[in-house]
């Protein structure tokens, strides 16, 4: 779309401000079943997002259409939302932050890349995977590269670019002992072409194995280490509530308490946007630069996350969160947990006797980020004698986040960047609740 | 829409190096949303989608693609570079046309919601939030919501075969908060079909639909916290079905079962239920949530029994996943948009209704929880092992409900879980929800009438419940 056009059409229409972000991506991906290709995907999309301010209100239209034939459309679907509006708060589409720290995360080596290089290490995990063990039944593996472009351009004269690809190599095995069947998988991203497959298959096939002859454990209460992979999703359930949009809505229980402790003192949670990873991007999706900022600091919350809108209510500065499409709401990219000094093990020592929590699932059922109350599927071993012991049948976790966070014994150093964008280490805390 | 023309020519480019199938599906989207932030109409959102996905087969393999310019110079160049992954040479013959198909109607025409004025459905979903907001003062914020999506889509095969079909999805949503010292519960409804406005105005009251929206989430911010153990469980009807879906459906889809990848792999006419229970998928009831005329690849919907008495009779099966089992789709192949590659997935599944009525149920109940209804829940097809979450739920105690218990898990194992239930009453009911998967997310209902477990883990705050006895 000739976007100068859409700017200069929505002045006609009487537009008082207008906006657009056009997103262009292309992927491909393969993926392996029993040393044959089972699945090959390429794509080519582009998308947009356009707004614009109609007699004091926001009218926003999101379209896979980008012919310069649907301008007029376009606009006048602005124009139509913008009038039913009620919302009292003055719209706000912004003219931009004095500086940006540009930066764009594409890889021109990874871009020469083609599913078919990816082939030969994918039947190499299957073939290294099947040898580990006579009890492997099946291996499934998968590469995918995906880059995208991303313009915003207003009526103001702001211009932001972004561009960046990455890729991420999957595998998933399967076991089976007798009629008991176990899985495992393991995943690596980045934006560069590269694994380790002798380190990436034997946790693959370790952690599986390790799954068989469970034993059960009692329902109570215990000490506990929750693995990095694991407690990830729960501070992304916890950082949820420093959004400055649920606090001013009252659905959030750190409403009223920026710059108090809410937390152990053992816990600080940065939001590090700038960081140079896959997940970097030095403007937010309302065109503010984005900052690195430490949100939790030994447990007081320093600071809640802002856009434009919430921020001009708190008679604040946008924190450079405003995340969303046609509505943008407060979100954030690339948290990172501070990491403590002992490793895994060393937490698992200083436990003695409690469970090692590896997986946890249904957190879109069993977790509720605005109470904090979850009781979770849960996945893991008996930590006994300070020492990883057996694997353990089906069980729940159960608890309060807030809770939770507030009795940490101890943060490890095993830190990692996970998909979710936040990196974490494993966390151990004093009270787990196992019903099993 | 490309034209007839083009697409029998890009078939027949995508067919033209060994392909032994080839499909394109073209869609149409138009999706209005409206959201209120208390009684204010927050914003609407309106979202086009449209573009075109390709898909090859060639014996067990699968390539797709998929783009949104739909110029004929990016459509040669996307199956390009799909056909490069087979180089035997043409093993089907060109088509020369496209004949469009006829098939029986399962959505039946009805009052289209994208004729009803913005302002009608506006006062509509307000009139819900305001009932919610005025329900009690521990209601400290609502969200309502109303989603309209109109789609049209066309599929063409190297078959020479053209497939058209339009759904129209409605559905609202309530959502409200509650607070007290220091503590928030919510609470979120959505029912949704394919009805059109009639939905809307004769099958559910907003206002009621509300009122019940705000008791629940009142009721569940006082309840105590439920406890754990192995203990008989009663499931409501409606939206207690995602048991089913969770526990069973997902390992009965031919996406997992053609790859010996689900817990229920060859075991057709094997008994994996309790005799009391059978089972369907219904893709053919007539303008529900989950029903299609065709699925994604043309298949006409069909009402597929999947346990009959507590045995295996079936599975969903797609084509492509049907070449490994060595059987033909059955109307069960799905896709959330053109950007998906299909597979087999469920529509309206339930179970059938048994004999006892909800009074008997809980009767012959000395001690157990009574789950009305849930967040969700998600499986491990290969394993069997699934989780749901409850949204209201009760303390049963010598035949009578007690008390109102929040934060209850159910877990299990799907080999297990179906040969435990005991009971099954008379009042099925339909719950819509959204099911997320690897063709991505599809409306489907889930079902069933009250059925009873008599042992099943039960994740929970509370507490032992030998505290109860």
């Amino acid at each position: 779309m000739n976007i100068n056009k859409f700017l200069s059409k929505a002045k006609e229409a009487n537009l008082e401000v207008a906006e657009i972000k056009i997103s262009k991506s292309t992927s491909s991906s393969i993926s392996i079943f029993r040393g044959q290709i089972e699945s090959n995907e390429f794509s080519s999309t582009s998308s947009l997002v356009a707004r614009g301010i109609y007699n004091g209100k926001l009218g926003a239209v999101i379209s896979e259409n980008l012919d310069d034939s649907s301008i007029d459309s376009i606009i006048s679907d602005i124009k139509t939302n913008a009038t039913l509006i009620e919302k009292e708060e003055e719209p706000i589409i912004f003219k931009g932050s004095e500086k940006y720290k540009k930066k764009n995360m594409f890889n021109k080596e990874l871009d020469k890349i083609t599913t078919k290089d990816a082939l030969p290490i994918l039947y190499e995990i299957e073939r290294k995977t099947k040898e580990k063990d006579p009890r492997v039944t099946d291996v499934e593996a998968s590469f995918s590269m995906e880059e995208s472009e991303f313009t915003h351009v207003n009526s103001y004269g702001l211009n932001l670019k972004n561009h960046s690809n990455y890729c991420v190599i999957y595998a998933s095995v399967y076991m089976k002992d007798g009629d008991v069947v176990k899985d495992n998988m393991n995943i690596v991203f980045g934006n560069e072409f590269k694994i380790d497959i002798d380190t990436f298959v034997e946790k693959l096939i370790e952690e599986c194995k390790q799954k068989f002859n469970p034993v059960s454990i009692s329902t109570n209460t215990y000490k506990g280490v929750i693995d990095r992979d694991a407690v990830s999703s729960l501070i992304d359930a916890l950082i949820s509530n420093t959004s400055s949009e649920q606090t001013q809505r009252h659905s959030s229980v750190f409403e009223g308490k920026e710059g108090q402790k809410v937390l152990s003192s053992k816990l600080t949670i940065d939001e590090v946007p700038l960081k140079n990873n896959v997940f970097r991007t030095y403007f937010d999706s309302e065109g503010v630069a984005t900052f690195n900022k430490t949100i939790i600091r030994k447990g007081v919350l320093e600071t809640l996350l802002y856009n434009l809108e919430t921020a001009k209510k708190a008679n604040k500065e946008s924190t450079g969160n405003g995340q969303g499409s046609s509505s943008i709401g407060v979100g954030y990219t690339n948290l990172t947990v501070k990491k403590g000094k002992l490793s895994k093990e060393q937490l698992f020592e200083k436990i003695q006797n409690g469970v090692y929590i590896t997986s946890i699932q249904g957190l879109h059922a069993g977790l509720n980020p605005r109470s904090g109350d979850f009781s979770l599927q849960a996945e893991g071993f008996l930590i006994k004698d300070g020492k990883i012991d057996n694997f353990l049948t089906l069980f729940t976790v159960g608890g309060n986040l807030f809770k939770l966070f507030n009795d940490i014994i101890a943060v490890a150093n095993d830190s990692k960047l996970m998909l979710s964008s936040i990196e974490t280490p494993s966390i151990a805390f004093k009270n787990i609740k196992i019903s099993a | 829409m490309i034209s007839k023309k083009l697409a029998v020519e890009l078939i027949n480019h995508a067919s033209s190096t060994g392909a032994d199938f080839v499909e394109l599906f073209f869609e149409d989207t138009k999706a209005t949303s409206y959201s209120f932030e208390n009684a204010k109409l927050d914003s609407i959102s309106t979202n086009y989608i449209k573009g075109i996905g390709v898909r090859l087969l060639k014996e067990n393999q699968s390539i797709y693609g998929y783009t949104n310019d739909l110029s004929k110079n990016s459509l040669f160049k996307l199956i390009d570079n799909l056909k490069s992954s087979f180089t035997s040479g043409r093993c089907i013959e060109e088509i020369k046309e496209l004949k469009q198909q006829k098939y029986k109607k399962v959505n039946k025409k009805v009052i289209p919601l994208a004729s009803v004025e913005p302002s009608t459905i506006i006062e509509y979903v307000r009139s819900g939030v305001n009932e919610i907001i005025n329900y009690d003062p521990r209601i400290v914020r609502v969200m309502g919501g109303f989603l309209i999506k109109t789609s049209d889509v066309t599929i063409m095969n190297s078959e020479g075969k053209l497939f058209k079909k339009e759904n129209e999805y409605g559905r609202v949503f309530l959502s409200s908060f509650a607070s007290e010292n220091g503590k928030i519960e919510t609470r979120f409804d959505g029912p949704g079909s394919q009805n059109g406005w009639k939905f809307f105005t004769d099958e559910i009251n907003i206002i009621e639909l509300a009122k019940e929206n705000a008791r629940k989430c009142i009721l569940m911010l006082g309840a105590k916290e439920c406890p754990s153990g192995h203990f008989p469980v009663i499931i409501g009807n409606g939206w207690g079905g995602v048991i089913f879906h969770e526990a069973c459906g997902h390992q009965l889809e031919a996406t997992s079962v053609a790859k010996g990848l689900s817990v229920f792999t060859g075991m057709k006419g094997e008994a994996i239920a309790s005799p009391i229970v059978s089972a369907y998928d219904d893709g053919t009831m007539s303008n529900e949530w989950g029903s299609n005329d065709i699925d994604d690849e043309g298949n006409p919907t069909q009402n597929n029994c999947l346990i009959k008495d507590g045995i295996l009779v079936g599975y969903l099966v797609d084509n492509f996943n049907g070449r490994r089992m060595g059987e033909k789709g059955n109307g069960a192949c799905r896709r959330q948009s053109y950007k998906f590659n299909p597979t087999s997935r469920m529509s309206n599944t339930y179970i059938a209704p048994g004999k006892s009525t909800v009074d008997e149920i809980i009767k012959n109940t000395k001690l157990g929880l009574y789950a009305v209804s849930f967040n969700g829940g998600s499986v491990n097809p290969a394993v069997g092992d699934f989780n749901f979450g409850c949204s209201e739920a009760y303390i049963i105690k010598d035949g009578k409900i007690l008390e109102p218990v929040r934060g209850a898990t159910l877990v299990g194992n799907a080999k297990d879980i179906l040969k435990h239930i005991d009971m099954v009453g008379n009042d099925l009911g339909l719950g819509q929800g959204n099911c997320g998967s690897i063709s991505g997310n599809v409306p489907v209902n889930v079902g069933q009438p009250t059925i009873r477990v008599d042992d099943i883990t039960v994740g929970g705050r509370g507490g032992s419940i030998d505290e109860y006895k």
